[in-house]
């Protein structure tokens, strides 16, 4: 039987090479949309899953009441007195939330290093790596001890044995414990993981949230109870206390100030569904983009309903070439269940066919995608086959139960007697499919167009600031202490090498934020504004525009010592109406305590954060003033003409000055505020491929679909001519009721499109309003396209020989 | 073999009511020759596909070997249908994707027959039938007469009870339409159980009796001489 099958299988796949490779195609896209967004999504949920503690390890977050941040950081007193308090912690680790980037030295060799992480001695008791070389336990117990991926020991020792080396990492040495692989994807990937992250000054510091906290609980302890404990001990020896020391009830201080709320996230959810942070990571390896991977899977899933709508609809309105087949087999005997299986069984080599296309398409664009999403994916595992075969199965049900349904269903007299070719069974089903693919075709160009128009929107934003010809550059200096010093002194170096226009810093980036905040109360209102730590002249360089006021000077010896300026946003949240020499008492102090600042000028506002955020209340102060010495990078405004000269100069400048450990870096600002919409651009593109591919698939489901439902109407357009119909009425007459289906698809497109992307937008402080626009242009390309393509096959099925279709039948 | 009582059948459409047949008696019993002659739109067709169980009476009684046909439903129909009843039609409706040897093949597929056993019935047939040269071609390759014998072959090949054939010689020259007339006649003369639907004198003058139709009854029966037969044999 299936020999049988087989055989008419490829007699009708020779008969139409060209439809039957479309078709595969079409289905092969669709498939490979879908393993695209699967194995993204298996990466994804592969994060700590290997953890053997995944269900046991919790992060301790803070939702800070006063502000409503959420904070990743803990305070090492909290934790520690946590840990003493509650039974149920087995144990706890301190650790950095973020990745350092530093020089490792190994006698005379360097290794510039990413990935640095610092924790304490319980590191690998929470992150069970696979020890390759030295201590299995108690690793990280002695003082600067450091264990220390594979891949760098190789790098640094070669073959040599690492254990017991000395290497030297921000000036201080530590010793080689262990060698460790570590295992992906987790929620930490480190190349070192060095001893001692507390500091001393943070030991009793219950306001220094400097660390990451993770807390181990015993095998069948309640997270829930712990995290009530946890709170507890929050209310104990903050609240309260806070609550003492300004004299007031506890009552009266949480419903002035509110009070930390403690949040536990699970290790093994939290990678997609962890808190979300103010900071935008809780680990360092970041969080997962769980709306991205929302995005990917439901248009994933939207082309593979559109190629599977696509082949049923071809493989029914093809059913009639196979309807005589068909009343044979039943004459001769076969049941319906029969024919079924024959057609699904069609429809499952079709399908095999179509997931291996679609694999080899996957493996060849594997790297674009993998790049696309910053990730190394592979096409691997158990997992990924056992859903290839779901894939499989779910498409042949979906594709091919209903054109076999429909096939087995022709009534055996009918198709006997010859005249079944124009009845009209099915064909409302048919069409109400082509309307569904109008549809989703139309909700792609909509969602193109309207991606397309935010990203545009935030390139040529006026940002408030302008980074033409600025380039920043890292300013590593070894002893930070000193750094606004050595500052002072390169700038005046560094302004003399030719080509350099201007110089200037500030502690934060373009794009990324500054790098302290502080909150403070004014008038019974209290605010945590970002400060900006900045040299004379920065928003002179930087072009921000003061609007009241002026900038600070070095002309005024108290512009270093207890003048301020803030942005706009800041005076409006204070309600200050005339802020110019108002008085703050300000979030910094001393040992005497808070620090008074006059306001001598009030900034405009400008993006110092991507376009997702309003503009956050700023403060700005000298660098001077606070010697906080935390700036990082120095800003260098460069003449356009010569720019490699520069370049070259401020490299030589570099490495003789500043730090030769490093290499010589810069980036231009532009480029580095670009970096807070590139996934936005990123999904441009992604929007901008999908298009193509819906329109390629919807595009040849209409012709094929036209090609077939004209080529039946043969014979009455021959009569037609024969009667005197003249060619203009009879493309008229055939193009007539795609227009129809096409504005039905588009109508039905419309109002997902509208949702959809007004909860995209949703996402941006700074957005467009969705206008008619896109859905006009979406709507006259669908015409016109559907116009191309009927009218070019109509036309043909015009020209027809009259002869030979009134003499057929 | 068959019994048919008071056999009607009603066409409805959403204004009209037509009835193709109304009140059909008729007895064929094991290897019988009928033939069914009548003008256009007598009902002929109508009681052959009822016969063939492609169709249904409206009322009335239908036995086929002692068991009630009248509202069985589609599947025990085609249970029934595949094992006893062989059809051969006008335009011979073979699968033209299908090579000869293949077609003849699908009655054995859908009847569940051991490969072995399927081989060598095809080739018994073929064999008998003349076409075992042809086994490998396509429908298409084949003159008509060739084509109406491999859907003989295909009507016999699972042995049937009872052979349909709707205007055998229909779509063939006079020299190919007695040939086929020839071989059913042969296949009568060996007991097979036979009725025709026809046009042609000529043809119906091969079978044993002959029913005339007029608008859905039986207007008269009639003994064909077998004295054609005779001469056959004596040739």
């Amino acid at each position: 039987m299936i020999s049988n099958w087989f055989k008419i299988f490829i007699y009708h796949l020779k008969q139409s090479k060209l439809f039957s490779f479309l078709n595969i195609l079409g289905l092969s896209i669709g498939i490979a949309s879908v393993i695209f967004a699967i194995l993204y999504w298996n990466n994804e949920n592969a994060y700590d899953q290997w953890n053997p503690n995944k269900e046991r390890i919790y992060m301790s977050l803070n939702k800070i009441g006063s502000t409503g941040d959420t904070w990743a950081s803990n305070s090492i007193p909290f934790g520690e007195t946590c840990k003493a308090t509650i039974p149920e912690i087995e144990s706890i680790c301190f650790f950095n939330t973020w990745y350092d980037e530093d020089v490792i030295k190994y006698q005379d060799k360097k290794v510039l290093a990413k990935n640095i992480m610092g924790s304490d001695e319980n590191f690998f008791d929470f992150f069970p790596f696979e020890i390759l070389k030295g201590a299995n336990k108690n690793i990280l117990k002695e003082k600067n001890s450091v264990a220390i991926s594979e891949e760098q020991a190789k790098l640094l020792f070669q073959n040599e044995d690492p254990i017991g080396k000395s290497i030297s990492y921000n000036n201080d040495h530590y010793t080689i414990k262990s060698v460790y692989r570590i295992i992906k994807p987790s929620s930490i990937q480190p190349t070192y993981v060095f001893s001692n992250v507390k500091r001393e000054f943070d030991l009793n510091a219950w306001g220094n949230f400097n660390y990451g906290l993770l807390v181990k609980i015993k095998k069948d302890a309640s997270a829930a109870v712990v995290l009530k404990k946890m709170q507890n001990v929050n209310f104990v020896n903050r609240t309260v206390k806070d609550a003492k020391e300004s004299g007031m009830t506890v009552e009266q201080h949480i419903k002035e100030n509110g009070q930390i709320t403690v949040i536990l996230d699970q290790l093994k959810t939290s990678r997609l569904h962890g808190t979300k942070s103010s900071a935008g990571r809780n680990y360092p390896e970041g969080v997962g983009n769980l709306k991205l991977l929302y995005i990917m899977g439901g248009l994933s899933l939207l082309i593979l309903v559109l190629s599977v709508v696509n082949y049923s609809n071809l493989a029914t309105a093809s059913a009639i070439k196979r309807a005589k087949e068909v009343g044979v087999r039943k004459i001769v005997g076969a049941t319906k269940n029969q024919i079924v299986t024959q057609f699904i069984f069609e429809t499952a080599i079709i399908v095999i066919l179509a997931i291996l296309f679609a694999l080899a398409i996957v493996e060849f664009s594997l790297p674009y995608y993998s790049n696309f999403l910053n990730k190394t994916l592979t096409m691997n595992g158990g997992e990924f086959y056992l859903q290839l075969i779901m894939i499989f199965g779910l498409v042949i049900i979906f594709a091919g139960i209903f054109p076999a349904v429909y096939i087995s269903n022709f009534e055996t007299l009918k198709v006997l007697k010859g005249n079944f070719s124009r009845s009209k069974s099915g064909i409302w089903i048919r069409n109400s499919m082509l309307i569904f693919q109008f549809g989703i075709a139309a909700f792609f160009i909509i969602g193109a167009l309207i991606v397309n128009s935010q990203v545009d929107y935030m390139m040529k934003k006026d940002l408030g600031f302008s980074g033409d010809q600025v380039i920043s550059i890292p300013f590593n200096k070894a002893d930070r202490k000193k750094r606004t010093e050595q500052y002072t002194v390169a700038k005046q170096e560094i302004k003399k090498i030719p080509g350099v226009l201007d110089v200037s810093a500030f502690a934060g980036t373009f794009g990324g934020s500054t790098s302290s905040s502080s909150g403070f109360k004014h008038n019974g209102i209290f605010v945590q504004p970002r400060n900006v730590e900045m040299d004379f002249g920065f928003l002179e360089m930087m072009k921000i525009k003061i609007v009241q006021g002026r900038d600070l000077s070095t002309e005024f010896a108290s512009d270093t010592v207890s003048n301020m300026l803030m942005n706009e946003t800041l005076v409006k949240t204070l309600n200050l109406k005339n802020p110019i020499n108002t008085i703050i008492t300000s979030g910094w102090g001393n040992e005497n305590g808070p620090l008074k600042y006059k306001i001598v000028g009030v900034v405009k506002d400008f993006n110092i954060v991507g376009l997702h955020e309003k503009v956050p209340p700023m403060v700005f102060i000298n660098l001077k003033t606070l010697k906080w010495n935390n700036f990082n990078n120095v800003l260098v405004k460069v003449s356009p003409n010569n720019l490699t000269e520069t370049l070259a100069g401020l490299k030589k400048y570099w490495a003789a000055n500043v730090n030769a450990d490093y290499p010589f870096d810069y980036e231009f600002v532009n480029k580095g505020f670009a970096r807070t919409y590139e996934e936005q651009v990123k999904q441009k593109n992604l929007f901008f491929i999908l298009n193509l591919v819906v329109i390629i698939i919807a595009v040849f489901g209409l012709f094929a679909l036209a090609s077939f439902s004209m080529e039946r109407r043969l014979k009455e357009i021959a009569i037609r001519k024969t009667l005197g119909a003249e060619t203009d009425t009879l493309l008229k007459e055939l193009s007539k009721q795609y227009i129809i289906f096409c504005v039905l698809g588009f109508l039905i497109g419309i109002v997902p499109a509208y949702i959809l992307l007004q909860k995209w937008l949703e996402d941006f402080a700074f957005r467009i309003n969705i206008s008619a626009v896109p859905f006009g242009i979406a709507l006259v390309s669908l015409i016109i396209l559907t116009l191309i393509i009927v009218l070019a096959k109509a036309y043909q099925v015009t020209k027809i020989d009259i002869l030979k279709y009134l003499k057929y039948e | 073999m068959i019994t048919i009582q008071n056999l009607t059948k009603v066409f409805r459409t959403e204004e009209v009511e037509t009835a193709a047949l109304s009140g059909i008696s008729l007895e064929i019993k094991k290897g019988d020759f009928l033939t069914i002659m009548g003008p256009s739109g007598c009902g002929k067709s109508t009681l052959l596909n009822i016969i063939g169980l492609l169709d249904s009476g409206s009322t009335g009684s239908y036995k086929l070997l002692d068991q009630e046909m009248i509202n069985l439903k589609e599947k025990g129909r085609a249970q029934v249908r595949k094992e006893n009843i062989g059809f051969i039609f006008q335009n011979f409706n073979l699968i033209d994707e299908l090579s000869v040897y293949d077609n003849i093949e699908l009655p054995l597929l859908y009847n569940n027959v051991k490969a072995a056993d399927r081989k060598q019935k095809i080739e018994a047939i073929a064999e008998k039938l003349n076409i075992s040269h042809r086994l490998k071609h396509y429908p298409q390759q084949l003159s008509g007469g060739q084509q109406q014998r491999v859907a003989v072959a295909r009507a016999l090949v699972n042995d049937p009870k009872i052979i349909l054939a709707d205007e055998p010689t229909g779509n063939l020259d006079s020299k190919n339409g007695n040939e086929v007339m020839e071989l059913l006649t042969d296949l009568h003369a060996k007991g097979a159980t036979i009725l025709m639907v026809t046009h042609s004198d000529y043809d119906a003058s091969f079978s044993q009796k002959t029913i005339h139709m007029k608008d859905g009854i039986i207007l008269s029966e009639k003994l064909n001489q077998r004295n054609v037969d005779v001469f056959m044999d004596a040739k």
